[in-house]
C-alpha cells in the first residue's frame, strides 16, 4: 500500500471512497445499466463503453456495503474494465503522509478494501482494484 | 516493394532484434503479411497441381510458383537473411526446371515441393520471432531435392531443341529465350501444334490490348511468347507475334476490336517431330520418375484462364485504426438508439423507420469490416495435410487424415496465432500417438492410423478437436516422470486429468531421446501458454490403446450471428439459428416440465425464464426446439418456452467480458429497445436439462 499517490475522492454506496487514479481508465457520466439475465453476483449489469460491454459493480452485493442511496452520477472505469457507480464526485486528493492504515481483520469490507484513512472525523475507504476483481472472480466461481 | 525500405536501417534493426531475441520491428508487418500471402497462395497452387488439369493450367501454376519463390528470395535478401534467400533460390530453380519441362509435375514431386515451402514458411515464422537463421532451411529435404536436380540435368549431348521446326525467320528464332525454346520443344513433343498470331496495335492502347489477347490465347492453350515484330508500311502502331501452343487458331477465336487486323498461321506441326522424339525411350535417370501424367485428351476443352486473386493487404496499424472506427460507429448507433428510445413520439413512425435504416446500414458496414479480418479455418487445415504426409513418410506410419468444419471463419490474427500450436499438436499425434504399422496390426487395428481434426462453434467459443486412434497417453510413465521432476508427490493417487495436464508443464517430456520430429520437452507448455493467452483452454484426454483427444476452446470476440429473436419477461433474446430445429406457436398453453409434441415426438419443455433464473411465467404458447450440434454427442432436443416470437435477423454479437459472464448468454447486441442478449444454445440446453431434472426431483 503506497500513500504517494493521487486519489479520486467520491461518494459511493454511502461511503467516502478513494480510488487510486493509477487504477482508473477514466470517469464517465453514468448511463442506465442494462440488466443481464443470470448475472454473476457482484455485477449489476452492463453498459456499453467504447463499443464494448462494461460490467458495472453492484455495491449492495459486496461485503460491508449497503445499497447506494441514490442514482449514480458518474461511473469510474477501472483499468481491469469494471465500472464503479459513484453517487457524487468530490475531487482528487493527495493524502497527508502517515494517515493510511491497513484495514482491520474484522472489517467486513476487507475482501475489497485496500486501506482506511481517518482525517478530521471523516473515514475514507480505499478501493483495492486487484482485490475487488479477485473477489468478483471468486463470486463467479462460487456461482 | 524494393523502394519502401532503406536497406541499411532494416538490416540494423533486424540484427538488433536478433541479438535481443525479440520480435522484429512492427514496420515489417507489411513484409510479413506479404510473405504470408505468398505462402498461402503457394500452398493453394501446389495443392491444385495434384489435380488433373489441362497442361496450360499446370504451366500457369508452375509459373506462378516460380514467381512466388523469386519474390521471396528477393525479399529475404533485402531484409538481410542470406540463408533464407539461398533456400528460396533453390526452390525457385526447381520450379524453373518444372516450367522448362525438365521435371514433370507428379504427386511425389509436389509433396517434396510442399515440404520445401513449409520449411521456408516455418523458417520465416522463426525469423519473425527473432530466432537466428539456420545454415540450411532445406537440410531435411536435401536428398529429395538433390535427386530432383540430378533428374532434371540435361543428358549427355545437351537437351533437345525443336524450335528449328518453327516456320519463322532466323532473327525471330534467335529472340526466343531458353525457357521459350524448352516450352516449344515440350509442346511439340507432346503433340501440340504451335500457332502464331501477328497483330498491329495502336500506341495508346497496345498494353491493354496485348493483355486481353494474351489472356485469350492462354485460354485456348499455352501462350509461349510475345515477340515484337515489324509493322506493315501502310499501318502505324506496334507489331507483335504471339506464339501459342493450341490445337487450332483462327482470327475469329480472338477478341478483336474494329480495325484490328490479325494474321494467324500454323508455325510448327507436331507431325514433323521425328517419331523417336515423340515417344522418347525412358532415360536411365528417368526410370526413377513416377509415371508421366495421363496424356491429354485429343481436344482438351479450353479451360478458363487462371484467375489471379487480388489480395488486399492491410498493415496491423491500419486494421487497428479500422477497429477504432468500428467502435466509434457502434457508439454512434448506441447514442442514436438511446435518443430514439427517450424521445420517440409514438404517433410518428418516421424516426423508427430512420433508425431501422441506420441500423441496417451500420450492420452492413460492421459486417464488411469484420469480414475483412476473417479467414476460413480450412486455410489452417491446408497447412496440416502436407506436413502429415511428410511426417508419414519420415516415420513410416501411414496416416488417414480427416477434416471437418473447414468452412468456419475466424479472425485472421487468431488463426495465425493458432497455427504453430496446431502444427505442434498434430506432429505429436503422428510421432508419439500413432503406433508403427506392425504394432497396430498386432493390436488388431488398421495399418493406417487415423487423425481427425474438427472445428465447430460452441456458444461463444470455437472448438478444435484433434483425435487420433493411437496408443493414448502413457499415464504410468507420466506419473513416474512427474515424481522424478518433483511435480507430483510419490505414493499419492493422481487423477487421469491431473496426469494429462502435467504434460503441459514447462520442460515436461517422457521421451528419453528427442526424435527428429518432437519430444524435446518444449512445445506443449508453449501450446498451453499460447492458447491461454488467447483466453482459451486446452483439455487433454486419452484411453490406453484407443487414442487421444486434444480439445482447444478459443473464445470469439465479435461475430455476426443469424438469430431467431424472441421475447421473454420484457427482454429480447436472440437464439443462433444453427441450433434451432423448429419454432412452434399455437393456442395451447404450456408450462415448464410439460411434454410437447413436435414432428410426432414427445419432447420436454422448459421456459427460458426458468433456464436463466428469471421469474417464471404462468404459461407460454410459443416454444423453440433447440438441439445440440456436432456429430460426436447424442443429439438432445428440448423445447424452450418463450413469451413471443419476434422474427429473425442478423446481429453483431459482442462478447461479454469475463467478469460479466452469465450462464446461458453468449453475448449481446445493443438494439433500439435495449440490449438483445444472444443465447449460448448449448449452455441453454444444459440449463434447461438441469431445471427439468430439478422439477422431477422436486428440488
Amino acid at each position: 500500500m503506497s500513500e504517494h499517490r493521487t486519489w479520486l475522492h467520491a461518494k459511493a454506496a454511502g461511503m467516502d471512497l478513494l480510488i487510486a487514479t493509477s487504477d482508473l481508465r477514466e470517469v464517465v457520466a453514468s448511463a442506465p445499466v442494462s440488466p443481464l439475465p443470470g448475472r454473476p453476483a457482484g455485477i449489476a449489469g452492463v453498459v456499453v463503453y467504447e463499443g464494448e460491454f462494461l460490467p458495472v459493480l453492484a455495491w449492495d452485493e459486496l461485503p460491508g456495503c449497503v445499497a447506494p442511496p441514490g442514482r449514480p452520477q458518474a461511473l469510474a472505469v477501472l483499468r481491469p474494465r469494471l465500472g464503479i457507480p459513484l453517487e457524487r464526485l468530490v475531487g482528487t486528493t493527495d493524502l497527508p503522509h502517515g494517515i493510511l492504515r491497513e484495514p482491520e481483520e474484522s472489517d467486513p469490507a476487507l475482501p475489497w478494501l485496500g486501506g482506511v484513512a481517518h482525517e478530521e472525523g471523516q473515514v475514507f475507504r480505499l478501493l483495492d482494484a486487484d482485490r475487488l476483481v479477485a473477489l468478483l472472480r471468486r463470486f463467479r466461481g462460487e456461482h | 516493394m524494393g523502394g519502401r525500405f532503406r536497406i541499411p536501417d532494416s538490416l540494423d534493426r533486424c540484427r538488433c532484434h536478433h541479438e535481443r531475441g525479440q520480435l522484429l520491428d512492427q514496420s515489417f508487418d507489411d513484409v510479413w503479411a506479404e510473405c504470408e500471402d505468398l505462402f498461402a497462395q503457394a500452398r493453394k497452387t501446389l495443392a491444385s497441381l495434384k489435380e488433373i488439369q489441362p497442361a496450360h493450367v499446370v504451366q500457369a501454376s508452375v509459373n506462378a510458383l516460380f514467381r512466388t519463390t523469386h519474390t521471396l528470395k528477393g525479399m529475404a535478401g533485402m531484409l538481410g537473411f542470406p540463408s533464407f534467400s539461398r533456400a528460396a533460390h533453390r526452390m525457385e530453380d526447381i520450379f524453373d526446371l518444372m516450367r522448362q519441362g525438365r521435371l514433370r509435375s507428379t504427386d511425389s514431386l509436389v509433396e517434396t515441393l510442399e515440404a520445401g515451402m513449409m520449411a521456408l514458411e516455418a523458417g520465416l515464422n522463426g525469423l519473425r520471432r527473432g530466432r537466428p537463421e539456420p545454415e540450411d532451411y532445406l537440410f531435411p529435404l536435401r536428398k529429395q531435392l538433390g535427386e530432383l536436380e540430378a533428374l532434371a540435368r540435361p543428358t549427355e549431348g545437351g537437351s533437345q531443341d525443336l524450335t528449328s521446326l518453327l516456320d519463322l525467320p532466323p532473327d525471330l528464332l534467335k529472340a526466343l529465350s531458353e525457357y521459350e525454346r524448352t516450352r516449344v520443344t515440350a509442346l511439340l513433343m507432346s503433340g501440340m501444334p504451335i500457332h502464331g498470331a501477328t497483330i498491329c496495335l495502336e500506341f495508346a492502347t497496345f498494353d491493354e490490348r496485348l493483355r486481353v489477347l494474351n489472356e485469350a490465347l492462354a485460354a485456348l492453350g499455352e501462350l509461349v511468347s510475345t515477340l515484337p515484330c515489324d509493322v506493315p508500311e501502310d499501318r502505324e502502331g506496334l507489331g507483335f507475334l504471339l506464339l501459342a501452343g493450341c490445337p487450332s487458331l483462327d482470327a475469329a477465336m480472338l477478341p478483336l476490336l474494329e480495325g484490328e487486323l490479325v494474321g494467324t498461321a500454323l508455325l510448327a506441326d507436331p507431325s514433323r517431330v521425328p517419331e523417336s522424339l515423340r515417344n522418347p525411350p525412358a532415360a536411365p535417370e528417368e526410370e526413377a520418375l513416377p509415371p508421366a501424367p495421363e496424356p491429354e485428351p485429343a481436344a482438351p476443352p479450353p479451360g478458363p484462364p487462371v484467375q489471379e486473386v487480388e489480395i488486399l493487404r492491410l498493415p496491423a496499424h491500419r486494421v487497428e485504426a479500422l477497429e477504432a472506427r468500428l467502435m466509434a460507429v457502434g457508439q454512434l448507433r448506441d447514442a442514436a438508439s438511446l435518443l430514439l428510445h427517450k424521445g420517440m413520439d409514438i404517433r410518428d413512425d418516421r424516426p423508427a423507420a430512420l433508425m431501422n435504416q441506420i441500423q441496417d446500414g451500420l450492420l452492413e458496414v460492421q459486417k464488411s469490416l469484420l469480414q475483412m479480418r476473417m479467414v476460413r479455418v480450412e486455410s489452417l487445415f491446408s497447412r496440416i495435410e502436407p506436413m502429415v504426409k511428410s511426417l508419414s513418410r519420415d516415420t513410416g506410419k501411414p496416416v488417414k487424415l480427416a477434416f471437418q468444419g473447414g468452412d468456419l471463419e475466424l479472425e485472421r490474427g487468431l488463426l495465425g496465432r493458432l497455427t504453430d500450436p496446431f502444427l505442434h499438436l498434430v506432429r505429436n499425434a503422428v510421432d508419439h500417438g500413432l503406433e508403427p504399422p506392425s504394432e497396430r496390426l498386432a493390436l488388431g487395428k488398421s495399418e493406417a492410423g487415423s487423425i481427425r481434426l474438427s472445428a465447430s462453434q460452441r456458444g461463444r467459443n470455437i472448438r478444435f478437436d484433434i483425435r487420433d486412434d493411437g496408443r493414448g497417453f502413457d499415464l504410468a510413465r507420466i506419473e513416474t516422470r512427474g515424481v522424478t521432476l518433483g511435480l507430483l508427490k510419490a505414493g499419492q493417487a493422481h487423477t487421469p486429468e491431473r496426469l494429462h495436464r502435467l504434460t503441459l508443464e514447462p520442460g515436461f517430456s517422457t521421451q528419453e531421446r528427442a526424435s527428429q520430429i518432437s519430444g524435446r520437452g518444449v512445445g506443449m507448455d508453449v501450446v498451453r501458454s499460447e492458447i491461454e493467452a488467447l483466453g482459451g483452454e486446452i483439455h487433454l484426454s486419452s484411453e490406453a490403446r484407443r487414442g487421444s483427444l486434444i480439445r482447444l476452446s478459443i473464445p470469439l470476440s465479435r461475430a455476426v450471428v443469424s438469430c431467431l429473436k424472441v421475447r421473454c419477461d420484457r427482454q429480447s433474446f436472440g437464439i443462433p439459428l444453427g441450433n434451432v430445429v423448429r419454432v412452434q406457436a399455437g393456442d395451447q398453453v404450456h408450462r415448464g416440465g410439460d411434454q410437447v409434441t413436435v414432428f410426432g415426438n414427445s419432447i420436454p419443455m422448459e421456459s427460458l425464464q426458468a433456464c436463466l433464473g428469471l421469474a417464471e411465467p404462468d404459461g407460454q404458447r410459443s416454444f423453440v426446439v433447440l438441439s445440440t450440434q456436432g456429430a460426436s454427442a447424442r443429439s438432445v432436443e428440448v423445447a424452450i418456452g418463450v413469451d413471443a416470437i419476434l422474427g429473425r435477423g442478423e446481429v453483431l454479437l459482442r462478447s461479454l467480458p469475463e467478469l460479466a459472464h452469465a450462464a446461458g448468454i453468449m453475448g449481446g447486441s445493443p438494439q433500439e429497445d435495449g440490449i438483445l442478449w444472444v443465447l449460448d444454445p448449448e449452455a441453454t440446453l444444459s440449463l434447461a436439462m438441469n431445471s427439468l431434472m430439478r422439477r422431477v426431483a422436486h428440488v
